[in-house]
């Protein structure tokens, strides 16, 4: 076959379909496990269905009574949690109780700051270590490695809460503490991705003919790099998201991180498992769409 | 010796070092991590206390030692307790087949899939706030030993359904070797390396987990140290001004999680 004259691409959609109906499925059994157990943790933690107002000596009987039904616990764990889960269908997540306002309008104020930090930061972290992993491709050689070894090295030693510190005292932007939490390991990864895809026989004849350093790029070692540079995208998602409550915690940004750090300190568990239970469920749907895109990528190379 | 066996030793010596001096805490500390000397609150470093005190007045340089204790014995106890789970789960799992094998599988990847720190969270909630901090200690690391087994589980395994397919089993099995003496003679010799770097790997990880949790109030309870709680001592910068010692736990922790990172020989030293 000549240079340039590849078949052309076509798109296998019953696997493409098969893999995506899987995925779902996958999706579906993620939200609903995670929801038992969210479920299972809110009705048998301690206090559950307990009023603290129900000690108060100046209630009388028939007060304490109305409290008691009105937090009356389900004794069916599978009761309370299709309830929970029928309540939820209709966008209904329950009520904090460290705020007493309702979940679904706590989330609504606050995931466009989280979910903006974390953007901004995965788009920081990747062009970042994007383009210093390209630099080690141009400047090999031992003082790139060491230097890059110590500096990722030292930033994934620094436990998250150092790093919102840091950014606490140099008053920097919440995205970028993000940034430097995903940075080290995405650096590492594409790092040694890009070094393997550099050795791969076909890139060394390309190079050997004399083909130019961007066509390379492009058509030979990013078609290599891609179906693992798209999961690597699925799980910076995940850490960035991770990163975000201890960062978001310490610099007082008003987002879910902060929300769920203060749930777990004032044992806020109805607000908590909700808050978990989002951020997997936009985990999970990132990495599906990742290893969807990835699949892509892999049958289009 | 080539140069990353020589930093691999140089780690290791550091680390036992540190170990010992954590194991030592009763001998070598001046003082209790508790005691406290209440006419010198945030005191100077001095001969009497050598990092100074906190704002508590207790003295630093013991907190300092009890703390590594506490992070250094209860991470590598919880990442022992991770990969047991994993290695027993992830070789039934390659063993067992079939149904088995993808409701372990399915289970892992489903743990895999929620966020670790959100997780953490919501069952750190669960337990009360004013436990003991010995209890608060052992709950905080039996939590993230209980959550971190399923990352290791996929590579244990991997590693277990490549000996299921070996011929020295088949060959074992065939001369009539009880399925005991092929777990203790077989599978498990040949396991141990994968179990080992699950292990090593797993300790920092369970490091930096405290130090985040226990800076976040969820962890280590006071007036036990740990070097999370130690290192709250950063979120105040005037007291950090003063006394530039409150940031050696940071910097403990960056050499000790520095020397795990150094610690595990790389493919090419197996090869």
């Amino acid at each position: 076959m000549s240079r340039g004259t590849l078949p052309p691409f076509s798109v296998p959609w019953k696997k493409v379909m098969r893999l995506f109906l899987r995925r779902a499925v996958w999706l579906m059994a993620v939200i609903l496990a995670g929801g038992l157990l969210g479920a299972t943790l809110v009705r048998y933690a301690p206090g559950y269905g307990v009023d603290e107002r129900e000690l108060d000596p100046r209630l009388s009987q028939a007060s304490v009574e109305a409290l008691r039904v009105q937090h009356h616990p389900n004794a069916n764990l599978l009761g309370y949690y299709a309830k929970y889960l029928t309540n939820a269908v209709r966008g209904d997540l329950g009520i904090s109780e460290s705020t007493q306002r309702p979940v679904s309008e706590l989330i609504r104020e606050r995931f466009p700051v989280t979910a903006k930090a974390v953007l901004l930061g995965m788009l920081s972290a990747w062009s970042l270590a994007f383009f210093l992993a390209m630099l080690g491709q141009y400047f090999r050689g031992w003082v790139f490695e060491v230097s890059s070894t110590l500096l990722t090295g030292f930033l994934l030693a620094l436990p998250s809460t150092v790093i919102a510190l840091l950014f606490v005292y140099f008053r920097a932007p919440v995205y970028l503490a993000i940034a430097c939490v995903t940075f080290p390991k995405l650096f590492r990864f594409i790092h040694n991705l890009l070094v393997q895809a550099y050795e791969q026989p076909h890139v060394l004849a390309a190079r050997a003919r004399g083909i130019g350093p961007v066509r390379i790029f492009l058509r030979h070692v990013l078609a290599f790099a891609s179906p693992a540079l798209f999961a690597l995208l699925g799980v910076s998602l995940s850490l960035a998201f991770g990163a975000a409550i201890p960062i978001e915690a310490l610099t007082d940004s008003p987002g879910i991180g902060q929300l769920a750090w203060f749930a777990a300190i004032n044992r806020d568990l109805p607000l908590v498992v909700n808050l978990t239970l989002l951020v997997t469920l936009i985990t999970v749907a990132g990495n599906s769409l990742a290893d969807y895109s990835g699949h892509l990528a892999t049958r289009a190379s | 010796m080539s140069s990353s066996k020589s930093l691999r030793l140089v780690a290791g010596l550091l680390l036992s070092a540190i170990f010992l001096l954590a194991l030592g805490a009763n001998f070598v500390a001046p003082y209790s991590y508790a005691k406290q000397f209440r006419n010198a609150p945030s005191a100077a470093p001095s001969a009497v206390h050598l990092f100074g005190t906190d704002a508590l007045g207790r003295d630093e340089f013991s907190r300092l030692l009890f703390g590594t204790r506490v992070s250094l014995l209860l991470a590598p106890a919880a990442a022992l307790l991770s990969t047991f789970i994993a290695g027993i789960l992830g070789g039934l799992a390659a063993f067992l087949g079939g149904w088995w094998e993808r409701a372990i599988l399915a289970s892992a990847d489903l743990l895999m899939a929620l966020p670790l720190l959100f997780v953490l969270l919501a069952l750190r909630a669960t337990l009360p706030l004013d436990v003991a901090p010995l209890i608060s200690a052992m709950a905080t690391f039996l939590i993230l030993s209980l959550l971190g087994w399923p990352s290791s589980l996929r590579v244990v395994w991997a590693a277990a359904r490549n000996i299921r397919e070996s011929d020295f089993l088949l060959l074992a099995r065939s001369s009539g070797s009880s399925p005991l003496r092929v777990i203790v003679r077989q599978i498990l010799p040949s396991l141990s390396p994968v179990l080992a770097a699950q292990f090593w790997v797993t300790i920092p990880v369970f490091i930096l987990a405290e130090a985040t949790l226990s800076m976040l109030g969820l962890g280590v309870m006071e007036p036990l140290p740990s070097w999370g709680n130690l290192l709250r001592g950063l979120e105040n910068p005037s007291a950090f001004q003063a006394n530039p010692w409150t940031i050696a736990p940071l910097i403990l922790l960056i050499i000790v999680v520095f020397c795990f990172q150094f610690i595990l020989p790389s493919r090419g030293d197996l090869d």
